[in-house]
């Protein structure tokens, strides 16, 4: 059993799920607003750094952790909130193009704001739980206390998320203005205010992932999040986008994808294991592996 | 009370409504008659905010609804049965009759306990999607999803549409039952114009977006030419 | 927004040449009242205006929206890096014909996926693609040079040219502006292509297929046919605006074509206009002198150039103005310029 933990096998397997849960987190932000208002926010990422960034800058003023990282997740509700209202209520009913641009554009504007004022350097924010590996008979085991904060960590958001849609008034309200919003809006739910909600919900799940890269040991950086943009899309995609179980089921596949083709052939080929899993299942599945609904056009 | 004055609605260059004027009241129904594309449901979408008038007014007693976004106006006690019904098929019975209470100060758990009273068959199937119901089932839950927010004001497009003759008579007395003990204002829009002027108290008749006849049921109901013409009554 | 395109009258094949060459002799005439650094920048800018042809195409006719040419531009540059650096004497438009092959193979291996993908989809798939290519570059060194890339012997300005312009002496002017020259008459032609295609049968099968797919797939268009095509010949024009702007920069790296390019690119069409040809050279002409943009809004707003903000002053520019053209005016310049063009006549 503790030679089974320390094998390379495990270290990979650990190694994977720390990232996927990370990609998990972005994928099911992600799914949270495609569902709401059919946008695939490409400034996702850029958010949640932008909104960590802000939290971070406080650790200098001797305040604890835990702060910060509320902080970060406010801050990073209101800017998803912002957002919608701003940049992507005047283009309901656009071309699909037209929120894909200007999410593309809000991106470059949110990185280089980013990097003029913190630099391109990245910065780190420290968790309160140590770094260093356990060990098992002289031989490290993958996983820290940190790694398992991590975990915890993003998959408590998950539930949190999946309680509040599942469970609660404003979760109903939440999921009938995605599905009819016109019905919706007949029984009297403030749709506008739902799309709303939905925005700030999903960015604020999504600058959890910023705080724990940040919290990491190497850190974040301003673009560090376009990555993790990149393989929280195909989580997403992976599930259909429509899919919260997919979307989470997604990002631990490419975590533990990404982390094998690293460890057993090249770090630099890792990003393709998600384009290459991203496109054997929509070969196998054009709808998404996920999706309930069949023929969906995607 | 609702009160529609003038109203002209357009599609870009289709009128769908011309100069409709008409009148509700509380404890009546009011059945809303003319063929496919008469401009019944605009008629209704319109009254419930979905559709922005050109022209004219649309009152609930004293308040105008105009420019009113539709939401608020279901808050202020109008239930909107749409055309095809609007269950959401993705959520189960019991999730979307929890919807229509929302919005209201209705308590939800005795909301939904009168609704299945009313309706034993939607109580069966309470956890049940609704993508499994069948046609009179979801006609069942639409209403009681209107009538759980206690509504003032009822307004239902076309609500014997695909069901069987039984059930839609049914349906019928249910609706007039509904209207004179709880003092609803209806409006019933109807192609099956037989069924509608049976329970209603008051009629108008749309054609090409116009109002071509109005006035007590039974008068409606007697004039050959109306039948004739318009109502498709007389073969 | 109604698609741009579908209300052009028909033009013929002549009044295009003409109009093409009229454009790029005035374009040349430039070239030589430049100074060297200026026709560099055009230089780039004629590269870049090829690329947006074929991103025009793509997302403003065939309706599929890429964020990944910025990778194909840099398998086109891989493309013609690799075949110069083995075959040094091969004359320089095997190099581009490669790389217009190579990038067009590349389009068809990213279409074959993404056709059936619409929207959102199509475009992060794209983006995955052109993620993917810089750490590829990294990981295949002994083809690619690695980290350090490939270069490109300079180019040799011809005896004629100089005989020309400069008295027969070699002198950066003269280089900078037989570069300048090169590029424009290449961009020149491949306008001139597009100009054609977006005009002939397969032009409207593309345009039919955008608006309206249901009725193509009637009129017995083949939709995923079609959807191919249009990213082949994108990426074809990306691979041959990738390696101009590499053999104009005289080397290829892993880092030369960023993810940000491929907003850049989105950025430059949106603002010279989604789907028109004009928009693509508006674009290019913009991005020639972007840099000079950037530092006029610099000491317009007195921030140092050098400073953090002053650096990152471009992205802030270019992202700001992606989102007010498509916020405020979704056809760009060139829909702008219809629009007061057909205000005036409407007065007169
Ligand atoms: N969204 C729309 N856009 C354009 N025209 C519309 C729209 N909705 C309805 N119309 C047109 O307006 C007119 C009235 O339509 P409406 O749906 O109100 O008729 P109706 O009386 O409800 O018909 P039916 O009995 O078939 O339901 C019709 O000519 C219809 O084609
Ligand atoms: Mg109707």
């Amino acid at each position: 059993m503790s030679s089974f933990l320390t094998s390379s096998f495990m270290h990979n397997i650990f190694g994977g799920l720390a990232q996927g849960v990370i990609f998990s987190l972005v994928a099911l932000s992600l799914v949270i607003i495609w569902q709401s208002t059919h946008v695939l926010n490409f400034a996702q990422g850029a958010m949640a750094m932008f909104a960590t960034y802000v939290g971070l800058t406080e650790i200098g003023r001797g305040v604890g952790y835990w702060w910060c990282v509320l902080l970060s997740v406010v801050v990073g509700m209101a800017l998803g909130g912002a957002t919608e209202r701003v940049l992507i209520r005047p283009l309901y009913g656009k071309p699909e193009i037209n929120p894909i641009v200007v999410m593309v554009g809000f991106l470059a504007v949110l990185e280089a704001v980013a990097t003029s004022i913190w630099t391109s350097t990245a910065r780190t924010i420290a968790a309160p739980f140590s770094q260093i590996y356990f060990q098992s008979h002289g031989k490290l085991v993958l996983l820290s206390p940190f790694i398992i904060f991590q975990i915890v960590l993003a998959i408590g958001i998950m539930l949190l998320v999946a309680a509040l849609f599942r469970f609660t008034k404003l979760g109903l309200q939440l999921r009938a203005s995605a599905l009819a919003p016109e019905v919706a809006r007949l029984l009297g739910v403030r749709v506008n205010r739902m799309l709303t909600i939905g925005w700030m919900l999903s960015a604020g799940v999504g600058a959890i992932a910023a705080v724990i890269l940040a919290s990491g040991s190497f850190g974040l950086f301003p673009t560090d999040m376009d990555g993790v943009f990149v393989a929280g899309f195909i989580a997403a995609a992976v599930g259909g986008l429509e899919s919260p179980i997919g979307a989470i089921a997604g990002g631990l596949l490419i975590g533990l994808a990404e982390q094998f083709i690293l460890a057993y052939w090249s770090p630099n080929v890792a990003p393709l294991g998600g384009i290459i899993i991203l496109v054997v299942a929509l070969m196998i599945r054009p709808q998404g592996i996920f999706t309930k609904s069949v023929g969906r056009r995607v | 009370m609702i009160r529609v004055d003038d109203l002209s609605v357009s599609y870009g260059a289709v009128k769908a409504l011309r100069n409709v004027s008409l009148e509700a009241s509380p404890g009546l129904i009011t059945a809303v008659l003319g063929a496919n594309g008469a401009g019944k449901t605009t008629l209704l979408r319109t009254i419930s905010g979905l559709v922005n008038p050109v022209g004219g007014d649309i009152h609930l007693g004293d308040t105008s609804l105009l420019r009113m976004p539709t939401e608020e106006i279901c808050r202020l006690g109008l239930a909107h049965v749409p055309e095809g019904r609007g269950v959401i098929e993705e959520l189960t019975v019991e999730d979307n009759l929890r919807l229509g209470a929302l919005a209201s100060k209705v308590d939800i758990a005795e909301g939904l306990e009168a609704q299945y009273a009313q309706f034993p068959a939607l109580g069966d199937r309470r956890k049940k999607y609704c993508a499994t119901l069948s046609g009179g089932e979801r006609q069942m839950l639409a209403m009681a999803r209107a009538l759980i927010a206690q509504p003032r004001v009822l307004l239902l497009d076309e609500p014997s549409l695909g069901l069987a003759p039984q059930v839609t008579s049914d349906l019928m007395k249910l609706i007039l039952r509904l209207c004179e003990s709880k003092n609803l204002t209806v409006i019933l829009v109807e192609q099956n114009a037989k069924g509608a002027l049976r329970i209603a108290h008051n009629a108008v008749v749309l054609h090409l977006g116009a109002v071509v006849a109005s006035g007590d049921a039974q008068t409606v109901a007697a004039d050959e030419d109306l039948r004739r013409y318009y109502l498709g009554l007389v073969e | 927004m109604t698609w741009p395109g579908s209300f052009r009258k028909q033009e013929t094949t002549h009044v295009r040449l003409l109009t093409v060459l009229g454009l790029t002799v005035l374009t040349l005439a430039v070239t030589i009242l430049l100074p060297p650094v200026a026709d560099s920048q055009l230089a780039g800018g004629a590269a870049i205006t090829i690329v947006i042809l074929g991103l025009s195409w793509l997302i403003g006719w065939s309706g599929q929206i890429s964020l990944g040419n910025s990778g194909f531009m840099a398998v086109g540059a891989y493309a013609a890096g690799i075949w110069a650096h083995h075959h040094t004497a091969s004359p320089l438009i095997f190099t581009f014909l490669l790389a217009t092959l190579v990038g067009g193979i590349s389009g068809l291996i990213v279409a074959i996926p993404s056709t059936r993908l619409r929207g959102p989809y199509l475009a992060g798939m794209t983006l995955a693609f052109a993620a993917a290519i810089a750490p590829l570059a990294q990981n295949f060194t002994s083809v690619t040079g690695g980290e350090g890339g490939l270069f490109f012997n300079t180019l040799t300005t011809p005896a004629w040219f100089l005989h020309f312009f400069s008295g027969a002496n070699a002198s950066i002017n003269a280089n900078a502006q037989w570069t300048a020259d090169l590029a424009v008459v290449i961009a020149g032609f491949m306008f001139f292509l597009m100009a054609n295609l977006f005009h002939s049968r397969s032009g409207r099968a593309m345009r039919l297929v955008r608006d309206n797919d249901v009725a193509a797939e009637l009129m017995g268009i083949n939709l995923s046919r079609t959807r191919t095509l249009a990213f082949v010949v994108a990426a074809a024009f990306a691979g041959l605006g990738g390696s101009l702007f590499a053999i104009i920069n005289a080397t290829v790296r892993p880092e030369s074509f960023p993810l940000t390019l491929s907003i850049t690119l989105l950025t430059l069409m949106v603002l010279g206009g989604i789907g028109t040809l004009s928009g693509a050279v508006i674009g290019g002409i913009i991005y020639s002198f972007s840099a000079n943009l950037v530092s006029h809004v610099n000491s317009l707003t007195g921030v140092n150039p050098t400073s953090n903000l002053g650096s990152n002053m471009q992205g802030i520019i270019f992202g700001v103005l992606l989102i007010l053209t498509m916020l405020f005016a979704p056809r760009g310049i060139a829909g702008v310029v219809q629009r007061i063009r057909s205000f005036v006549h409407s007065r007169s």
